[in-house]
């Protein structure tokens, strides 16, 4: 997302041209941050306050909760959270694997992208979400099927970003590289790899998600542990209010996963571009 | 990428023609011999055969054109939304700073898990269907429209400001056009993301559609068919993209796109 700075509001009737972006004040502070949650917060509060805790549709907030524990279900929830976010790393760290080394593959080599290009076009274009069917059929029920089928999806963007990465590096230093007669694995290792880590995670970032929605797809499919086959669970078995809090649990690994993701990028950006 | 891919496409490419004809043969060869690991996975012919007899029956082009018209309509609605909205926090600071926050945090909650709560709320319904595309579209069109709001050069401000246009003409002549560009990759990801919702919300939900096909195919064990609605799913996909792309490039200045990632 681009929060690019910008100057306040200028609503005053005199003509008055913007500060230049140096003294213009960032966009987002910790301050805003929280004035941003209000409306969020209101939502809450009216539904706290119109809903009913028994409402077969719009159980009040204040139901959710506990809703999570009824039954001696509270169990279940501590394991799913593993569950979900094992068949998640997992995946992602593969798909990061095998996207990096067929990115720098394709990227390093024209015959190699035109030979594969081709069927990479035809296999990204199968959407991963309808996939996931037809790979329980193929795969069975279990864990490596869900992890085949989050690498399946999670694979392309960093694909992708590593490739680009590799066409973008400075030809100089791969000349430099020939020039010190560097074995290829020291060219890849010291050349290529390093200049192509922003990019790559570039393409995590974008990954991330994806890899995330594929799991709890996967999951509440196939009913088979989770978050997702939870969530299922709940819905099928009629408890809004344990739906609802399965929400705020996943949007919550959500929101802390896409967090930490962005943090790494940025830090190893800033090493990347401070020297 | 667009252009790359013309390229590619544009010139013989023998090379990728080749891996491609292997890989079909080499996937058609290990159905033959029975690879035991993969039993229920059907050949290339199995697929094409499947194929042209789905083509001759009506049920293919009604649930194409189901799917096809839910994407569009709730695609046209997330458009609205959120550029609607994006063009409200990115002009006020005040509305940014008191609702972003929120936003951001509900854009993180994965679609999917609005499944179960759109079915509680609206049952096996289009309706559903149509919420969750509309949820999950409306997500990037928000975020680049604000974006694009957001990165107006200020000096553009002040052509504005030294024109001393007012408000309205200020918002019509220069913010609209210079955030244009980005507008239009929101719009672009957000097509692509409504259709793979509106699949993903048939195959869990609403009882019609490719995604309901596929899923029904996979119930009655027929693989073959399954593969031919995951290929359509896929066309529909690429056919979109395409049309898109071919509007904006007709219609509109153009364009820088980039990585149109969907799932």
């Amino acid at each position: 997302m681009v929060t690019a700075a910008r100057a306040g509001a200028t609503d005053g009737s005199q003509p008055q041209l913007r500060p230049d972006s140096a003294d213009r004040p960032a966009r987002f502070g910790r301050f805003e941050v929280l004035t941003g949650l209000v409306p969020l917060a209101l939502l809450l509060i009216v539904w706290q306050l119109v809903g009913s805790p028994d409402s077969p549709r719009f159980p009040a907030p204040s139901s959710w909760w506990p809703a999570l524990f009824v039954r001696g279900q509270g169990e279940d929830i501590i394991p799913a959270v593993l569950d979900t976010t094992r068949t998640f790393g997992l995946g992602l760290v593969l798909a990061t694997i095998v996207g990096v080394a067929v990115g720098i593959g394709v990227g390093v080599s024209r015959g190699a992208d035109r030979a594969f290009g081709p069927m990479f076009e035809f296999a990204r274009a199968l959407p991963p979400a309808a996939m996931v069917p037809v790979a329980t059929l193929l795969l069975g029920f279990d864990e490596p099927m869900k992890v085949a089928v989050v690498v399946l999806a999670a694979v392309w963007p960093i694909m992708l970003n590593t490739r680009s990465g590799v066409r973008n590096i400075n030809p100089v230093l791969l000349d430099m590289a020939r020039s010190l007669r560097l074995s290829p694995t020291s060219t890849v290792g010291r050349v290529l790899l390093p200049s192509v880590t922003p990019a790559v995670l570039l393409g995590i970032r974008v990954a991330t998600p994806v890899a995330l929605v594929i799991t709890l797809l996967v999951e509440y499919l196939t009913g088979v542990n989770g978050l997702g086959a939870l969530v299922g669970d709940a819905q099928r078995t009629f408890q809004p209010a344990r739906v609802y809090a399965l929400i705020v649990i996943t949007g919550l690994i959500s929101l802390l996963v896409n967090s930490l993701v962005r943090t790494a990028e940025q830090r190893v950006r800033r090493i990347h571009s401070g020297g | 990428m667009g252009r790359d891919d013309g390229q590619r496409w544009r010139a013989l490419n023998p090379a990728g023609v080749a891996v491609l004809v292997a890989v079909a043969g080499l996937w058609e060869l290990l159905v033959w011999a029975e690879f035991a690991a993969l039993r229920f996975l059907p050949a290339p012919s199995e697929i094409s055969v499947a194929a042209r007899q789905a083509l001759a029956e009506d049920e293919l082009v009604g649930r194409i054109l189901h799917t096809l018209g839910v994407t569009l309509g709730g695609w046209a609605i997330a458009s609205v939304l959120g550029f609607g909205l994006g063009l409200a926090l990115g002009l006020s600071d005040r509305a940014y700073r008191y609702s972003m926050t929120s936003f951001e945090v509900t854009r993180a909650i994965p679609p999917i898990t609005f499944v179960p709560a759109a079915l509680i709320i609206f049952g096996f319904s289009v309706k559903m269907e149509l919420m969750l595309v509309i949820f999950g579209g409306v997500w990037p069109v928000l975020v680049n429209t604000i974006g694009g709001v957001h990165a107006v050069p200020s000096e553009l401000h002040d052509v504005g400001v030294v024109h001393r246009l007012g408000k309205l003409s200020t918002i019509r002549k220069i913010v609209l056009p210079a955030a244009f560009p980005s507008v239009v990759v929101g719009l672009r990801l957000a097509l692509s993301l409504c259709l793979v919702l509106s699949i993903v919300a048939e195959i869990v939900g609403n009882p019609a559609g490719v995604g309901n096909g596929l899923i029904r195919a996979s119930q009655a064990l027929q693989p073959p068919l399954m593969f031919v609605y995951v290929l359509v799913a896929g066309l529909m996909g690429v056919v979109l993209n395409a049309l898109f792309g071919a509007a904006v490039k007709r219609f509109m200045p153009p364009v820088q796109g980039h990585e149109a990632q969907s799932w």
